[in-house]
Protein backbone atom coordinates (compact mmCIF):
# COMPACT_ATOMS: atom_id res chain seq x y z
CA UNK A 1 0.00 0.00 0.00
CA UNK A 2 2.88 2.27 0.49
CA UNK A 3 3.95 2.16 -2.64
CA UNK A 4 0.69 2.81 -4.00
CA UNK A 5 0.68 6.39 -2.13
CA UNK A 6 3.86 7.20 -3.18
CA UNK A 7 2.77 6.36 -6.80
CA UNK A 8 -0.34 8.92 -6.14
CA UNK A 9 1.69 11.61 -4.47
CA UNK A 10 4.38 11.23 -7.36
CA UNK A 11 1.12 11.73 -10.00
CA UNK A 12 -0.06 14.38 -8.27
CA UNK A 13 4.09 16.29 -8.09
CA UNK A 14 4.24 15.09 -11.99
CA UNK A 15 1.08 16.65 -13.08
CA UNK A 16 1.83 19.87 -11.44
CA UNK A 17 -1.60 19.92 -9.79
CA UNK A 18 0.34 20.71 -6.98
CA UNK A 19 0.99 23.76 -7.64
CA UNK A 20 -2.57 24.64 -7.33
CA UNK A 21 -2.66 24.21 -3.93
CA UNK A 22 0.69 25.10 -3.00
CA UNK A 23 1.32 28.46 -4.76
CA UNK A 24 -1.86 30.15 -2.70
CA UNK A 25 -0.67 28.78 0.31
CA UNK A 26 2.37 31.09 -0.35
CA UNK A 27 0.38 33.61 -0.89
CA UNK A 28 -1.93 32.90 2.16
CA UNK A 29 1.57 32.79 4.19
CA UNK A 30 2.60 35.75 2.93
CA UNK A 31 -0.18 38.60 3.56
CA UNK A 32 -0.77 36.65 6.96
CA UNK A 33 3.12 36.87 8.45
CA UNK A 34 3.47 40.25 6.68
CA UNK A 35 3.52 42.22 9.99
CA UNK A 36 4.96 40.12 13.23
CA UNK A 37 2.12 39.32 15.38
CA UNK A 38 2.63 41.32 18.74
CA UNK A 39 3.42 39.48 21.92
CA UNK A 40 1.29 37.76 23.74
CA UNK A 41 -0.70 36.72 20.44
CA UNK A 42 1.28 34.11 19.24
CA UNK A 43 -1.23 31.88 20.01
CA UNK A 44 -3.93 33.62 17.95
CA UNK A 45 -1.90 34.12 15.11
CA UNK A 46 -1.33 30.39 14.76
CA UNK A 47 -4.22 29.45 15.21
CA UNK A 48 -5.62 32.10 12.12
CA UNK A 49 -3.68 30.07 10.30
CA UNK A 50 -4.42 26.56 10.89
CA UNK A 51 -8.23 27.60 10.33
CA UNK A 52 -7.61 29.60 7.14
CA UNK A 53 -5.55 26.81 5.41
CA UNK A 54 -8.26 24.35 5.71
CA UNK A 55 -9.94 25.09 2.52
CA UNK A 56 -6.17 25.11 0.74
CA UNK A 57 -6.19 21.86 2.38
CA UNK A 58 -9.29 20.51 0.99
CA UNK A 59 -8.58 21.72 -2.34
CA UNK A 60 -5.12 20.22 -2.25
CA UNK A 61 -6.67 16.96 -1.37
CA UNK A 62 -9.17 17.00 -3.77
CA UNK A 63 -6.70 17.47 -6.38
CA UNK A 64 -4.82 14.66 -5.23
CA UNK A 65 -7.41 12.46 -5.39
CA UNK A 66 -8.85 13.49 -8.47
CA UNK A 67 -5.13 13.45 -10.64
CA UNK A 68 -5.55 9.38 -10.97
CA UNK A 69 -7.84 9.07 -13.68
CA UNK A 70 -11.25 6.74 -12.92
CA UNK A 71 -9.62 3.64 -15.01
CA UNK A 72 -6.53 4.10 -13.12
CA UNK A 73 -8.38 3.68 -9.78
CA UNK A 74 -9.07 0.15 -11.10
CA UNK A 75 -6.43 -0.89 -11.83
CA UNK A 76 -4.49 0.61 -8.80
CA UNK A 77 -7.67 -1.86 -6.92
CA UNK A 78 -6.84 -4.93 -8.47
CA UNK A 79 -3.05 -4.14 -8.36
CA UNK A 80 -3.08 -2.84 -4.03
CA UNK A 81 -5.70 -6.41 -3.32
CA UNK A 82 -9.20 -4.49 -3.32
CA UNK A 83 -10.76 -1.78 -3.70
CA UNK A 84 -10.33 -0.41 0.55
CA UNK A 85 -6.86 -0.72 0.16
CA UNK A 86 -7.16 1.46 -2.74
CA UNK A 87 -8.74 4.01 -0.57
CA UNK A 88 -6.94 4.00 2.68
CA UNK A 89 -3.90 4.49 0.22
CA UNK A 90 -5.86 7.30 -1.48
CA UNK A 91 -6.20 9.05 2.00
CA UNK A 92 -2.47 8.56 3.24
CA UNK A 93 -1.10 10.15 0.84
CA UNK A 94 -4.00 12.96 1.55
CA UNK A 95 -2.47 13.09 4.76
CA UNK A 96 1.16 12.90 3.81
CA UNK A 97 0.82 16.00 1.05
CA UNK A 98 -1.36 17.96 3.72
CA UNK A 99 0.64 17.66 7.01
CA UNK A 100 3.58 18.63 4.75
CA UNK A 101 1.49 21.53 3.57
CA UNK A 102 0.14 22.68 7.42
CA UNK A 103 4.00 22.10 8.48
CA UNK A 104 5.26 24.50 6.51
CA UNK A 105 2.11 26.70 7.28
CA UNK A 106 3.01 26.25 11.37
CA UNK A 107 7.02 26.87 10.36
CA UNK A 108 6.76 29.81 8.24
CA UNK A 109 4.25 31.42 11.46
CA UNK A 110 6.93 30.47 13.93
CA UNK A 111 9.79 31.51 11.67
CA UNK A 112 8.82 34.81 10.64
CA UNK A 113 4.69 35.47 12.06
CA UNK A 114 5.65 36.28 16.09
CA UNK A 115 7.37 38.92 17.72
CA UNK A 116 8.55 36.98 20.67
CA UNK A 117 9.28 33.27 20.68
CA UNK A 118 6.10 31.55 22.39
CA UNK A 119 5.90 29.06 25.22
CA UNK A 120 6.30 25.20 24.83
CA UNK A 121 2.63 25.23 25.76
CA UNK A 122 1.31 27.17 22.95
CA UNK A 123 3.74 25.68 20.63
CA UNK A 124 2.44 22.11 20.88
CA UNK A 125 -1.17 23.87 21.09
CA UNK A 126 -0.66 25.08 17.65
CA UNK A 127 0.73 21.96 16.18
CA UNK A 128 -2.45 20.41 17.59
CA UNK A 129 -4.80 22.27 15.56
CA UNK A 130 -2.16 22.62 12.61
CA UNK A 131 -3.35 18.38 12.90
CA UNK A 132 -6.83 18.99 13.18
CA UNK A 133 -6.80 21.00 10.81
CA UNK A 134 -5.07 18.72 7.79
CA UNK A 135 -7.97 16.04 9.19
CA UNK A 136 -10.96 18.48 8.55
CA UNK A 137 -9.07 19.57 5.31
CA UNK A 138 -8.51 15.77 4.26
CA UNK A 139 -12.27 14.77 5.17
CA UNK A 140 -13.82 18.06 3.39
CA UNK A 141 -11.74 17.48 -0.04
CA UNK A 142 -12.69 13.69 0.19
CA UNK A 143 -16.04 14.45 0.68
CA UNK A 144 -15.78 17.00 -2.70
CA UNK A 145 -13.87 14.08 -4.69
CA UNK A 146 -14.72 13.08 -8.05
CA UNK A 147 -15.85 9.53 -7.15
CA UNK A 148 -18.80 11.30 -4.84
CA UNK A 149 -19.28 14.46 -6.61
CA UNK A 150 -18.33 13.82 -10.49
CA UNK A 151 -19.15 17.74 -11.07
CA UNK A 152 -16.75 20.06 -11.00
CA UNK A 153 -19.16 23.02 -10.07
CA UNK A 154 -20.76 21.06 -7.52
CA UNK A 155 -17.89 19.88 -5.80
CA UNK A 156 -15.94 23.48 -5.62
CA UNK A 157 -19.39 24.64 -4.07
CA UNK A 158 -19.75 22.19 -1.91
CA UNK A 159 -15.88 22.26 -0.63
CA UNK A 160 -16.63 26.08 -0.06
CA UNK A 161 -20.44 25.30 1.57
CA UNK A 162 -18.24 22.71 3.99
CA UNK A 163 -15.85 25.16 5.29
CA UNK A 164 -18.12 28.57 5.25
CA UNK A 165 -20.28 26.28 7.38
CA UNK A 166 -17.60 25.18 9.78
CA UNK A 167 -16.75 29.02 10.24
CA UNK A 168 -20.85 29.92 10.86
CA UNK A 169 -21.68 27.30 13.32
CA UNK A 170 -18.77 26.67 14.64
CA UNK A 171 -19.21 30.95 16.03
CA UNK A 172 -23.02 29.89 17.40
CA UNK A 173 -23.33 28.42 20.61
CA UNK A 174 -23.89 25.00 19.07
CA UNK A 175 -20.53 25.31 17.45
CA UNK A 176 -20.33 21.22 18.50
CA UNK A 177 -21.72 20.47 15.61
CA UNK A 178 -19.52 20.97 13.47
CA UNK A 179 -15.43 21.22 13.28
CA UNK A 180 -15.24 24.28 15.62
CA UNK A 181 -12.69 26.20 14.07
CA UNK A 182 -14.53 29.33 14.93
CA UNK A 183 -14.11 28.12 18.18
CA UNK A 184 -10.50 27.16 18.12
CA UNK A 185 -9.97 31.40 17.25
CA UNK A 186 -11.76 32.72 19.85
CA UNK A 187 -10.11 30.72 22.40
CA UNK A 188 -7.01 31.52 20.66
CA UNK A 189 -8.01 35.18 20.94
CA UNK A 190 -8.56 34.92 24.68
CA UNK A 191 -5.52 33.55 25.66
CA UNK A 192 -7.51 29.75 26.40
CA UNK A 193 -6.19 27.73 23.73
CA UNK A 194 -4.27 25.70 25.78
CA UNK A 195 -7.06 25.31 28.45
CA UNK A 196 -9.91 24.55 26.14
CA UNK A 197 -7.81 22.91 23.59
CA UNK A 198 -8.87 19.37 24.90
CA UNK A 199 -12.62 19.56 24.33
CA UNK A 200 -12.34 21.78 21.04
CA UNK A 201 -9.94 18.79 19.87
CA UNK A 202 -12.89 16.04 20.91
CA UNK A 203 -15.39 17.56 19.20
CA UNK A 204 -13.03 18.40 16.08
CA UNK A 205 -11.53 14.92 15.97
CA UNK A 206 -15.08 12.80 16.22
CA UNK A 207 -16.46 15.65 13.19
CA UNK A 208 -13.05 14.57 11.09
CA UNK A 209 -13.60 11.03 11.87
CA UNK A 210 -17.09 10.86 10.55
CA UNK A 211 -16.48 12.64 7.52
CA UNK A 212 -13.79 10.07 6.50
CA UNK A 213 -16.11 7.71 7.61
CA UNK A 214 -19.06 8.80 5.56
CA UNK A 215 -16.28 8.97 2.67
CA UNK A 216 -15.23 5.49 3.31
CA UNK A 217 -19.03 3.92 3.62
CA UNK A 218 -20.25 6.05 0.32
CA UNK A 219 -16.55 4.61 -1.78
CA UNK A 220 -17.85 1.05 -1.21
CA UNK A 221 -20.64 1.97 -4.08
CA UNK A 222 -19.06 4.62 -5.75
CA UNK A 223 -15.81 3.50 -7.19
CA UNK B 1 11.63 -18.57 18.01
CA UNK B 2 13.86 -19.74 14.91
CA UNK B 3 11.22 -22.56 14.36
CA UNK B 4 8.10 -20.55 14.81
CA UNK B 5 9.30 -18.14 12.36
CA UNK B 6 9.77 -20.99 9.97
CA UNK B 7 6.28 -22.40 10.81
CA UNK B 8 4.69 -18.40 9.75
CA UNK B 9 6.67 -18.46 6.71
CA UNK B 10 5.49 -21.59 5.67
CA UNK B 11 2.00 -21.12 5.97
CA UNK B 12 1.88 -17.18 4.61
CA UNK B 13 3.47 -19.25 1.99
CA UNK B 14 0.78 -22.40 1.57
CA UNK B 15 -1.71 -19.78 2.02
CA UNK B 16 -0.62 -17.64 -0.92
CA UNK B 17 -0.20 -20.51 -2.82
CA UNK B 18 -4.15 -21.68 -2.05
CA UNK B 19 -5.81 -18.62 -2.77
CA UNK B 20 -3.72 -17.50 -5.94
CA UNK B 21 -5.42 -20.27 -8.51
CA UNK B 22 -8.91 -21.27 -6.54
CA UNK B 23 -12.34 -21.84 -7.75
CA UNK B 24 -14.19 -18.76 -8.22
CA UNK B 25 -18.24 -18.86 -7.86
CA UNK B 26 -21.22 -16.39 -8.79
CA UNK B 27 -24.06 -17.08 -6.47
CA UNK B 28 -27.32 -15.17 -7.59
CA UNK B 29 -25.25 -12.07 -8.71
CA UNK B 30 -27.89 -9.34 -10.02
CA UNK B 31 -26.82 -6.15 -10.08
CA UNK B 32 -28.09 -2.39 -10.85
CA UNK B 33 -27.28 1.58 -10.93
CA UNK B 34 -29.64 2.73 -8.88
CA UNK B 35 -32.58 1.49 -6.81
CA UNK B 36 -34.75 1.87 -9.21
CA UNK B 37 -32.71 1.14 -12.24
CA UNK B 38 -33.49 -2.15 -14.39
CA UNK B 39 -31.01 -4.95 -13.40
CA UNK B 40 -28.02 -4.80 -15.39
CA UNK B 41 -27.16 -8.08 -14.69
CA UNK B 42 -29.93 -10.30 -13.28
CA UNK B 43 -29.28 -13.58 -10.86
CA UNK B 44 -25.81 -14.70 -12.54
CA UNK B 45 -24.46 -18.14 -11.70
CA UNK B 46 -21.73 -19.43 -12.30
CA UNK B 47 -18.42 -21.66 -11.41
CA UNK B 48 -14.91 -20.43 -11.96
CA UNK B 49 -11.84 -23.29 -11.66
CA UNK B 50 -8.48 -23.05 -11.83
CA UNK B 51 -7.52 -23.12 -15.70
CA UNK B 52 -10.74 -21.94 -17.13
CA UNK B 53 -10.66 -19.43 -19.66
CA UNK B 54 -14.00 -17.61 -20.59
CA UNK B 55 -15.31 -15.75 -24.00
CA UNK B 56 -17.83 -12.69 -22.83
CA UNK B 57 -19.89 -11.79 -25.86
CA UNK B 58 -22.89 -9.45 -25.96
CA UNK B 59 -24.35 -6.46 -27.78
CA UNK B 60 -23.20 -2.85 -26.79
CA UNK B 61 -24.29 -2.26 -23.59
CA UNK B 62 -25.33 -5.62 -22.12
CA UNK B 63 -23.32 -4.90 -19.12
CA UNK B 64 -20.16 -7.20 -19.96
CA UNK B 65 -17.76 -4.71 -18.58
CA UNK B 66 -20.33 -4.44 -15.81
CA UNK B 67 -19.57 -8.04 -15.13
CA UNK B 68 -15.91 -8.00 -15.77
CA UNK B 69 -15.86 -5.39 -12.91
CA UNK B 70 -18.22 -7.38 -10.98
CA UNK B 71 -15.60 -10.34 -11.21
CA UNK B 72 -12.37 -8.46 -10.76
CA UNK B 73 -14.00 -7.14 -6.85
CA UNK B 74 -13.96 -3.89 -8.34
CA UNK B 75 -18.05 -3.53 -7.85
CA UNK B 76 -19.85 -4.45 -5.11
CA UNK B 77 -23.11 -6.93 -6.37
CA UNK B 78 -26.37 -5.52 -5.60
CA UNK B 79 -27.31 -8.90 -4.49
CA UNK B 80 -25.89 -11.92 -4.18
CA UNK B 81 -21.98 -12.68 -3.93
CA UNK B 82 -18.76 -13.43 -5.49
CA UNK B 83 -16.86 -15.74 -3.67
CA UNK B 84 -13.57 -17.55 -3.92
CA UNK B 85 -11.38 -14.82 -5.96
CA UNK B 86 -8.33 -15.69 -6.37
CA UNK B 87 -5.55 -13.23 -4.61
CA UNK B 88 -3.95 -11.73 -7.22
CA UNK B 89 -6.16 -10.38 -9.67
CA UNK B 90 -5.05 -8.68 -13.33
CA UNK B 91 -7.67 -6.43 -14.90
CA UNK B 92 -7.08 -4.88 -18.27
CA UNK B 93 -9.74 -2.02 -19.14
CA UNK B 94 -10.92 -1.60 -22.71
CA UNK B 95 -9.42 1.63 -22.65
CA UNK B 96 -6.28 2.39 -21.33
CA UNK B 97 -5.53 5.52 -19.00
CA UNK B 98 -2.93 7.55 -21.03
CA UNK B 99 -3.68 10.63 -19.28
CA UNK B 100 -1.03 10.20 -16.45
CA UNK B 101 2.70 12.25 -16.38
CA UNK B 102 4.67 9.08 -16.47
CA UNK B 103 6.46 7.74 -18.89
CA UNK B 104 6.24 3.88 -19.74
CA UNK B 105 8.75 2.38 -18.16
CA UNK B 106 8.35 5.06 -14.90
CA UNK B 107 4.52 4.15 -14.97
CA UNK B 108 5.17 0.25 -14.79
CA UNK B 109 8.14 0.85 -12.35
CA UNK B 110 5.42 2.04 -9.78
CA UNK B 111 2.93 -0.50 -10.69
CA UNK B 112 5.79 -3.11 -10.45
CA UNK B 113 6.43 -2.11 -6.70
CA UNK B 114 2.40 -1.79 -5.92
CA UNK B 115 2.41 -5.61 -7.14
CA UNK B 116 5.49 -5.75 -4.34
CA UNK B 117 8.13 -6.37 -6.61
CA UNK B 118 7.18 -7.97 -10.11
CA UNK B 119 8.80 -7.84 -12.88
CA UNK B 120 7.46 -6.30 -16.39
CA UNK B 121 10.41 -6.00 -18.29
CA UNK B 122 10.28 -9.63 -19.98
CA UNK B 123 6.16 -9.15 -20.31
CA UNK B 124 7.01 -5.77 -21.98
CA UNK B 125 9.82 -7.16 -24.53
CA UNK B 126 7.03 -9.78 -24.98
CA UNK B 127 4.41 -7.55 -26.44
CA UNK B 128 7.23 -5.58 -28.46
CA UNK B 129 7.16 -2.33 -25.20
CA UNK B 130 10.89 -2.30 -25.27
CA UNK B 131 11.38 0.35 -27.39
CA UNK B 132 8.68 2.76 -25.45
CA UNK B 133 10.14 2.63 -22.58
CA UNK B 134 10.63 6.44 -22.19
CA UNK B 135 7.68 7.79 -23.69
CA UNK B 136 5.39 9.58 -22.01
CA UNK B 137 1.90 7.90 -22.01
CA UNK B 138 0.01 10.65 -23.47
CA UNK B 139 1.97 10.15 -26.72
CA UNK B 140 1.07 6.34 -27.09
CA UNK B 141 -1.11 5.24 -29.57
CA UNK B 142 -4.26 3.48 -28.32
CA UNK B 143 -2.96 0.00 -29.00
CA UNK B 144 0.71 0.53 -27.66
CA UNK B 145 -1.10 2.14 -24.55
CA UNK B 146 -3.01 -1.18 -24.50
CA UNK B 147 0.15 -2.86 -24.08
CA UNK B 148 0.97 -1.45 -20.84
CA UNK B 149 -2.17 -2.23 -19.62
CA UNK B 150 -1.88 -5.74 -20.63
CA UNK B 151 1.87 -5.94 -19.22
CA UNK B 152 0.15 -4.38 -15.65
CA UNK B 153 -1.93 -7.01 -15.18
CA UNK B 154 0.50 -9.60 -16.38
CA UNK B 155 3.35 -8.69 -14.36
CA UNK B 156 2.52 -10.14 -11.24
CA UNK B 157 0.94 -13.97 -12.09
CA UNK B 158 -2.71 -13.42 -11.57
CA UNK B 159 -4.82 -16.21 -10.58
CA UNK B 160 -7.80 -14.37 -12.66
CA UNK B 161 -7.28 -12.33 -15.11
CA UNK B 162 -9.85 -10.11 -16.49
CA UNK B 163 -9.67 -8.68 -20.33
CA UNK B 164 -12.06 -6.16 -21.24
CA UNK B 165 -11.56 -6.07 -25.34
CA UNK B 166 -8.10 -7.18 -25.29
CA UNK B 167 -7.77 -7.54 -29.19
CA UNK B 168 -9.15 -3.39 -29.33
CA UNK B 169 -5.84 -1.90 -31.49
CA UNK B 170 -3.46 -4.09 -30.85
CA UNK B 171 -1.12 -4.77 -34.20
CA UNK B 172 -1.19 -8.10 -35.33
CA UNK B 173 1.91 -9.66 -34.02
CA UNK B 174 0.92 -8.98 -30.16
CA UNK B 175 -2.95 -10.20 -31.50
CA UNK B 176 -1.44 -12.82 -32.66
CA UNK B 177 0.68 -13.73 -29.32
CA UNK B 178 -2.37 -12.69 -26.79
CA UNK B 179 -4.10 -16.18 -27.39
CA UNK B 180 -0.67 -18.19 -26.21
CA UNK B 181 -0.52 -15.64 -23.17
CA UNK B 182 -3.98 -16.69 -22.39
CA UNK B 183 -3.30 -20.23 -22.63
CA UNK B 184 -0.23 -19.84 -20.38
CA UNK B 185 -2.06 -17.96 -17.70
CA UNK B 186 -4.32 -20.80 -17.70
CA UNK B 187 -1.62 -23.68 -18.11
CA UNK B 188 -0.40 -22.41 -14.27
CA UNK B 189 -3.73 -22.30 -12.81
CA UNK B 190 -5.37 -19.59 -13.28
CA UNK B 191 -8.92 -18.40 -14.76
CA UNK B 192 -9.34 -15.82 -17.65
CA UNK B 193 -12.09 -14.20 -18.59
CA UNK B 194 -12.39 -11.55 -21.71
CA UNK B 195 -14.89 -9.61 -23.21
CA UNK B 196 -14.22 -9.88 -26.90
CA UNK B 197 -16.31 -8.55 -29.89
CA UNK B 198 -12.98 -9.77 -32.86
CA UNK B 199 -13.32 -13.43 -31.64
CA UNK B 200 -9.47 -13.63 -31.08
CA UNK B 201 -9.98 -15.91 -28.33
CA UNK B 202 -12.84 -18.41 -29.74
CA UNK B 203 -9.82 -20.83 -31.57
CA UNK B 204 -8.18 -21.62 -28.65
CA UNK B 205 -9.24 -25.52 -26.96
CA UNK B 206 -11.76 -25.43 -24.18
CA UNK B 207 -12.64 -22.49 -24.22
CA UNK B 208 -15.86 -21.48 -22.35
CA UNK B 209 -18.41 -19.29 -23.86
CA UNK B 210 -20.75 -17.05 -22.27
CA UNK B 211 -22.92 -14.22 -23.09
CA UNK B 212 -25.29 -11.45 -21.71
CA UNK B 213 -28.56 -11.21 -23.48
CA UNK B 214 -31.55 -9.60 -21.38
CA UNK B 215 -29.56 -8.68 -18.30
CA UNK B 216 -29.00 -12.94 -18.23
CA UNK B 217 -25.73 -14.79 -18.23
CA UNK B 218 -26.24 -17.38 -20.77
CA UNK B 219 -23.32 -20.24 -21.00
CA UNK B 220 -23.05 -22.43 -24.43
CA UNK B 221 -22.12 -25.61 -24.63
CA UNK B 222 -18.74 -26.40 -25.58
CA UNK B 223 -17.60 -27.52 -28.91
CA UNK B 224 -17.74 -31.20 -29.22
CA UNK B 225 -17.18 -34.09 -31.56
CA UNK B 226 -20.87 -33.70 -32.72
CA UNK B 227 -20.48 -29.75 -33.29
CA UNK B 228 -19.70 -28.62 -37.05
CA UNK B 229 -15.90 -29.20 -38.10
CA UNK B 230 -13.29 -26.80 -38.34
CA UNK B 231 -13.72 -26.34 -42.36
CA UNK B 232 -10.00 -25.54 -42.41
CA UNK B 233 -8.49 -28.64 -40.68
CA UNK B 234 -11.32 -30.40 -43.09
CA UNK B 235 -9.88 -29.59 -45.95
CA UNK B 236 -6.22 -29.98 -45.01
CA UNK B 237 -5.66 -26.63 -44.67
CA UNK B 238 -2.28 -26.22 -42.25
CA UNK B 239 -2.99 -22.48 -41.40
CA UNK B 240 -3.22 -19.30 -42.35
CA UNK B 241 -1.01 -19.92 -45.56
CA UNK B 242 -3.10 -21.97 -46.90
CA UNK B 243 -6.28 -20.03 -46.28
CA UNK B 244 -8.04 -17.28 -48.06
CA UNK B 245 -8.98 -14.47 -46.34
CA UNK B 246 -12.23 -12.53 -46.47
CA UNK B 247 -13.83 -9.31 -45.92
CA UNK B 248 -17.33 -9.69 -45.17
CA UNK B 249 -19.34 -6.25 -43.98
CA UNK B 250 -22.14 -6.62 -41.81
CA UNK B 251 -24.87 -4.21 -39.64
CA UNK B 252 -23.04 -3.17 -36.19
CA UNK B 253 -25.65 -5.01 -34.49
CA UNK B 254 -25.37 -7.71 -36.42
CA UNK B 255 -22.01 -8.46 -35.28
CA UNK B 256 -22.03 -11.01 -32.80
CA UNK B 257 -24.53 -13.39 -34.62
CA UNK B 258 -22.76 -13.44 -37.94
CA UNK B 259 -19.58 -14.29 -36.36
CA UNK B 260 -21.47 -16.90 -34.09
CA UNK B 261 -22.61 -18.44 -37.56
CA UNK B 262 -19.51 -18.68 -39.07
CA UNK B 263 -17.37 -20.15 -36.15
CA UNK B 264 -20.60 -22.70 -35.84
CA UNK B 265 -19.94 -23.36 -39.48
CA UNK B 266 -16.36 -24.26 -38.85
CA UNK B 267 -14.68 -20.99 -39.87
CA UNK B 268 -12.38 -19.29 -37.35
CA UNK B 269 -14.41 -16.02 -37.88
CA UNK B 270 -13.02 -12.88 -35.92
CA UNK B 271 -13.83 -8.92 -36.67
CA UNK B 272 -11.32 -6.31 -37.78
CA UNK B 273 -10.06 -3.64 -35.52
CA UNK B 274 -10.26 0.03 -36.05
CA UNK B 275 -6.70 0.02 -37.24
CA UNK B 276 -7.53 -2.55 -39.61
CA UNK B 277 -10.59 -1.35 -41.15
CA UNK B 278 -9.12 2.23 -42.11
Amino acid sequence: MIALVAFRVAAYVRSHRVFQALLPLLVLISILHAGRAPRGAEAAALTDSAVLVIPLLAWATRGLLDTEPDEQRAISATGVGGRPREVAAGLLAALVTCAAFAALTLGSGLALGLSATPSRGVVAAAAVVHALAVLAGVALGALTSRPLMPSPAYSILALVAGFLTMLLVGASPVYWLTVPVTAWMKAAGAGRLVSELPGLAAVSLAWCLAGLTVYWCLRRSRP
Amino acid sequence: MGSISIVRFFIATMRAALYRYSTMWLAQVSFRYRRRDRYVIEAAEARLGPGDVVELTGPNGAGKSTLLRLLAGLTRPTSGAVTGRPAVVGYVPDRFPTGQPFTVAGYLRHMARVRGGARWEPWAERVGLDGFSGVRLRELSKGTAHKVGLVQALMAEPGLLVLDEPFAGLDRDTRDALPGIVTEVAARGGIVVASDHQGGLGMLDGVRRWSLRSARLIEHPPASPGDPPDRLAAAGLAGPRDAVTVEVSVPARELDGFLRRMRDDGYPARALTEEEAT
